[in-house]
């Protein structure tokens, strides 16, 4: 999938100012080709969803706690619709709750990623995750390879 | 012993006694019998001698009839003879008297009659005789004829009687013998019947009275099984009912009265009275349980107040089931007991419980803050601080970046404790979900995790056997990060750590608090070092919650990782022990039960 198109649509849903900051700051720095695309909360994420105009995205990096609708229902909701059944999602939270892990492990994410508290780690993680091979991980996947860890 | 166990059986008694009484009558008869035959022995030989007497008698009036005939044939003075041998006189009486005695025997009648002939014939004599005599002219022939007649006559009769009395006294020589006989077995019969309804009586005294002991000695043990039943019913604070549902009435035991404050030797009042006592609220409830087990006879339980004439109230279980009396009528038998103390204590601890609950549900909600929330604009100082050194630390003076450090150093600090503090928590909640898990795995895993430190410290891991134990796979992982971090950080300088991990078996003797820990009970866990170890004395203490022994900052540590690892041990109902000697290593002995308790 990555093959096939130069540029790589990426989402990201985080109602934290400054880690959308650190994110796309990230992103920027590992100079990929890519489309990034920023939302506050769940609520506007789903509503680009739901678009039928919208360009679906390759990777959506979902932050869980968020007003209006939180990350585990957005989770919930995309898995529900065949037509976003090609978009990888990576759980990208501050906690790492084992309830958190197991919940987004069960309702289908593909990755649970925690938030780092280093800059460079964060670019790490990004591009790790990036250049994913999504097949082979989802293929393997259980709960011990679900939580990342660099 | 034997005979006095029969003894004891009223059913054996019952029969023997049966069969006594029976003898008794049996030995009776005998008896009645043979005084009848002795009876009848008696009578013969009275007979016998009478007869004997009338017929001796007899001869000597013939005799003397025969003298006075001699006499006047001699005198010829009719003085001898007037009128005698025409009338026989007293020999008719004789002959009557013998006719009387032998009236019920026929043979001897006929003697009788005989002996009647022969008289007759011998008085016909007399009067011929006495005619010849009285003649003018004696025919001396003729008499001497008539006498030797006479004479030959008065012998046969002689004869005849001395044979009758001679019968009659082989008679009375054979029935005395046999009445002498007789008396002797009616003798043997009375002394037997008399000793056997002595033993009879006397067994039969000495069974009532053991009996009367025995009714005694239970009587006495009833009485004080009530007596006890009263005090155990006061000293438990319990009281019983009864009541039958055929007759209708209603028993009261005395503390039942004493449950409501009454005294029970002074009023003995009825079911209505009860209702004065019970508390307003629970009257129509109580009432209805009770009227509507006795309609579907199921066994009650319920609880009540009463309301003493004190005011004090009072909590009462009162429980009731079904039984029959043993004339087969229908008991329900109630069962009141005081429960105040228990309900008042159940009620405190439920307050005293929620209190807690609701102090737990805050301090988790506090550890949630503090881990949680508190981390977050953690991570974002420590993010600020990374982007910092990355591009800006370059434009701060020295002084400046040394204080740059140590806000890095403090931050870094701040998240190690709040990661232990979230640790911890997780620890303290009672998720107490076991499962079987190979320790080898999880310290090969643990061993995995920290390949980093371990290689920056180059260090040696050996990990040795370890066995299976019940438990929680995140506390043990916790469990031996802490051991291992903790094995890593406080190393000797310059000394590459050896770490080991290995089961040893426990020595004997070995005690925990108290309690005596062997081999059959426990898997021993060690991890061992070789880094600075301390002095043994703090070994108890290093366990406790924010206790530290290094104090220079080149050894940071929160003082939670080994307060989780107790915590961890004692979560699997184990115990964690270290032995210690500084620069030499500590050795941490985790102790984990062999059966999951």
């Amino acid at each position: 999938m990555l093959t096939n198109e130069s540029t790589l649509r990426i989402l990201l849903a985080d109602d934290d100012e400054d880690d959308r900051t650190f994110f796309s700051e990230a992103i920027a720095e590992l100079k990929m080709t890519n489309q990034l695309t920023l939302f506050n909360d769940g609520k506007d994420l789903m509503e680009y969803m739901h678009n039928p105009d919208a360009k679906l995205p390759h990777i959506l990096f979902l932050d869980l706690n968020m007003p209006y609708k939180n990350g585990l229902d957005c989770l919930k909701e995309i898995r529900a619709d065949q037509r976003f059944k090609n978009v990888s999602i990576a759980i990208y939270s501050t906690s790492s709750s084992e309830k958190d892990i197991e919940n987004t492990f069960v309702e289908g994410a593909n990755i649970y990623i925690k938030k780092p508290n280093d800059f460079s780690e964060l670019k790490k993680v990004i591009k790790e995750v990036v250049h994913m091979n999504w097949q082979f991980h989802s293929s393997g996947l259980n709960k011990e390879t679900f939580f990342f860890s660099i | 012993m034997k005979f006095l166990k029969l003894y004891k059986n009223s059913q054996v008694f019952k029969i023997a006694l049966g069969i006594a009484i029976l003898v008794i009558c049996y030995l009776a008869t005998v008896f009645y019998t043979q005084m009848r035959e002795l009876n009848k022995s008696v009578a013969i030989i009275s007979n016998s001698n009478e007869t004997q007497l009338e017929l001796e008698k007899l001869l000597s009036v013939i005799s003397i009839y025969e003298t006075n005939l001699r006499s006047f044939i001699i005198t010829k003075d009719e003085n001898y003879i007037r009128d005698r041998f025409l009338s026989r006189g007293s020999i008719e009486l004789n002959l009557k008297n013998l006719n009387n005695l032998a009236s019920n025997n026929a043979l001897r009648t006929k003697d009788i009659d005989s002996l009647k002939k022969l008289i007759d014939y011998r008085f016909e004599l007399f009067r011929e005789t006495v005619t010849i005599a009285k003649a003018k002219k004696v025919d001396f022939n003729e008499l001497n004829a008539k006498l030797l007649e006479s004479s030959r006559c008065t012998d046969d009769m002689r004869a005849f009687v001395y044979e009758t009395i001679n019968r009659e006294r082989i008679k009375v020589k054979y029935h005395n013998s046999n009445h002498h006989f007789e008396l002797q077995g009616s003798a043997a019969t009375a002394f037997l019947l008399v000793i056997l309804s002595l033993l009879i009586l006397l067994l039969s005294f000495n069974k009532m009275r053991v009996d009367l002991h025995q009714l005694k000695r239970a009587n006495d043990e009833l009485k004080f099984l009530n007596y006890s039943f009263n005090n155990a019913e006061k000293i438990a604070g319990f009281g019983y009912w009864k009541y039958n549902l055929e007759t209708k009435s209603y028993t009261f035991s005395d503390n039942f009265y004493r449950l409501m404050g009454i005294d029970p030797d002074k009023t003995k009042p009825d079911v209505s009275e009860m209702g004065k006592y019970l508390h307003p609220d629970d009257y129509e409830r109580m009432m209805k349980v009770h009227n509507d087990s006795l309609e579907n006879l199921e066994p009650t339980s319920a609880m009540c107040r009463y309301v003493l004439a004190s005011g004090e109230m009072r909590y009462i279980m009162a429980v009731g089931n079904f039984t029959k009396n043993s004339r087969g009528q229908t008991v329900k038998i109630g069962v009141n007991y005081d429960i105040t103390e228990q309900f008042l204590n159940t009620r405190e601890l439920e307050e005293n419980n929620r209190e807690l609950q609701s102090i737990n549900e805050e301090l988790e909600s506090f550890n949630n803050i503090v881990s949680h929330d508190l981390q977050e604009p953690l991570r974002k100082i420590q993010m600020f601080i990374s982007r910092l050194e990355e591009n800006e630390t370059q434009k701060l003076s020295d002084q400046g970046r040394e204080y740059f450090s140590k806000i890095k150093l403090a931050a870094n600090r701040t998240q190690a404790l709040l990661i232990d503090l979230l640790n911890y928590s997780r620890t303290v909640k009672g998720d107490k979900d076991f499962e079987p898990i190979r320790l080898d795995d999880i310290a090969r895993q643990v061993v995995h995790d920290l390949a980093n430190t371990i290689d920056e410290k180059k260090a040696e891991i050996h990990i040795g056997e370890l066995p299976q134990v019940d438990g929680i796979r995140f506390q043990l992982e916790q469990l031996f990060t802490n051991l291992l971090t903790n094995a890593l950080k406080y190393s000797r300088e310059g000394v590459p750590p050896i770490i080991h991990i290995r089961t040893e078996k426990i020595a004997s003797r070995q005690t925990h608090n108290g309690k005596p820990v062997t081999e059959d009970d426990y898997h021993k866990v060690v991890v061992a070092d070789n880094g600075i170890g301390f002095k043994q004395e703090y070994a108890a203490k290093i366990f406790y919650l924010f206790q530290r022994l290094e104090t220079d900052s080149k050894y940071s540590g929160t003082g939670l990782g080994l307060a989780i690892c107790k915590r961890v041990a004692d979560n699997h109902n184990g115990f964690i022990k270290v032995k210690a000697k500084p620069n030499e290593g500590a050795k941490f002995s985790i102790y984990f039960p062999k059966n999951k308790i």
